[in-house]
Parts: structure tokens; C-alpha cells; sequence
């Protein structure tokens, strides 16, 4: 499935999208941990359909997903 | 942008500074709204902080635009349910790079009477500084740069 990346995190992976394929929130952060160096040092949010996630949940495959670096507007 | 109904996602991102002749045109255009008794007015200005004993001379801004927008409808209908006498809001934000000293950020709320357009612009901005996915890279003079954050 298809990652967004934005700020210092797209800046670490060198990409603003990542192909990556995960059954669950918590896999995935695993496996993003693995293909982005510095991300377990990092603190991000992940964002499914547009609204951040904190607890682990499936995922279909057809969701938005999104990495997040911590936020700087205003 | 005037007041909305509910659900509608409205373009708060601008390309650039906020150019403060367009906030001056947008108070202007406010003359005919005569049950208008106040109007409220956030602005962010881009601060030259020193790193290190390097100052930041430009932020260039980033945003994920559809939770951005879909965050700040949120925003936006919770502000007129807490204080429905609101008669309009109006909320900008730039995106790329704005050098220090420029206007980022706008927030504008008019109602017949000052508490409740003040309350808003106080709360709105602290809800868009928390929930808005907006993303800034602190330009420096030696041409590095670190990422801002509002926490």
C-alpha cells in the first residue's frame, strides 16, 4: 500500500511516498521502522483516512496513509 | 471566505507570506456586515530565533492539505457551536517558504460583541496549532535547517 511521508520524516526516507504492505497499524510501524533510518528515534503519528491513529487496528489495504512528523503550524 | 454552513471544506492555504494589504482589504469588505461590533485578528509572523548563534532567516511550510482541511471543518463547526454568535471566520495559512518578519498566519473572527470573537481567535488558534497537519523547516544563515515543532 501506498505511504505519504511529509516534513523531517519524507526528509529521512529520502521519498515523499513509500510502497509498503502491512495487515495492521502495528506492522506497519514495524516495517517503516525497518525501510526509515532514524524513525524509532523519531516521534511521528500515524494518520489512517486522514485522522491519527494511536491504538493498533487492521488495515484493508485501501485506506490513506499517512506518516507524521510533529506538527509546526501557526 | 465568509461564514459557512457545516461540512463544507473550504481552502484556508495561500501560496507565500500573508500580505497585510489583503488583511486590510478583508476588514473593509466586513463595512456592509453592520450587526458586526468586533472583529478579532491572530496573526503569526515568522521570528528570526537564533540556533546555536544562528538565526533563523526563513520557515518554508509543508502541509498534508486534505486533513489539513478536513481538520480545520472540524475546527471550524465547533467554533460555532461554542459561540454561535460568530458572524464570520476567516482562516489563512501560508505554505512555502516565508522569511522571518513576513505574516504565516491568520485568523479572523467577527461578531456583534468582542468576548465572543475574542474567545474564538484564542481557542481556533490553539486548535489549528494542535490538530493541523502543517509541517515548517527552519531556514538558517549557514543554509542549514531544522524542523519546527509546536510541542
Amino acid at each position: 500500500m501506498r505511504i505519504l511521508l511529509f516534513g523531517s520524516i519524507a526528509e529521512k526516507a529520502g521519498a515523499s511516498v513509500l510502497e509498503v504492505e502491512a495487515p495492521s497499524v502495528d506492522s506497519l510501524r514495524q516495517r517503516l521502522i525497518a525501510r526509515i533510518p532514524g524513525l524509532d528515534r523519531m516521534r511521528y503519528a500515524i494518520a489512517v483516512d486522514r485522522r491519527v491513529i494511536t491504538e493498533d487496528r487492521p488495515l484493508a489495504g485501501s485506506e490513506e496513509i499517512a506518516v507524521l512528523p510533529p506538527f509546526a503550524g501557526g | 471566505m465568509s461564514s459557512s454552513g457545516p461540512h463544507k471544506v473550504k481552502d484556508i492555504f495561500v501560496e507565500g507570506a500573508i500580505d497585510p494589504a489583503f488583511i486590510g482589504m478583508s476588514i473593509a469588505k466586513h463595512a456592509s456586515r453592520t450587526d458586526i461590533g468586533a472583529h478579532e485578528i491572530f496573526l503569526g509572523q515568522v521570528r528570526a530565533d537564533t540556533v546555536d548563534g544562528t538565526a533563523v532567516v526563513a520557515i518554508e511550510f509543508t502541509a498534508y492539505r486534505e486533513m489539513a482541511l478536513e481538520a480545520m471543518t472540524r475546527i471550524r463547526e465547533e467554533a460555532f457551536e461554542k459561540w454561535p454568535s460568530i458572524t464570520c471566520l476567516h482562516v489563512h495559512h501560508g505554505l512555502g517558504v516565508i522569511p522571518t518578519g513576513a505574516l504565516c498566519f491568520m485568523v479572523f473572527a467577527s461578531a456583534p460583541h468582542r468576548k465572543a470573537a475574542r474567545e474564538a481567535v484564542a481557542w481556533i488558534v490553539d486548535r489549528i496549532k494542535a490538530d493541523l497537519p502543517i509541517f515548517g523547516r527552519e531556514i538558517l544563515s549557514d543554509s542549514t535547517h531544522l524542523w519546527k515543532t509546536n510541542l
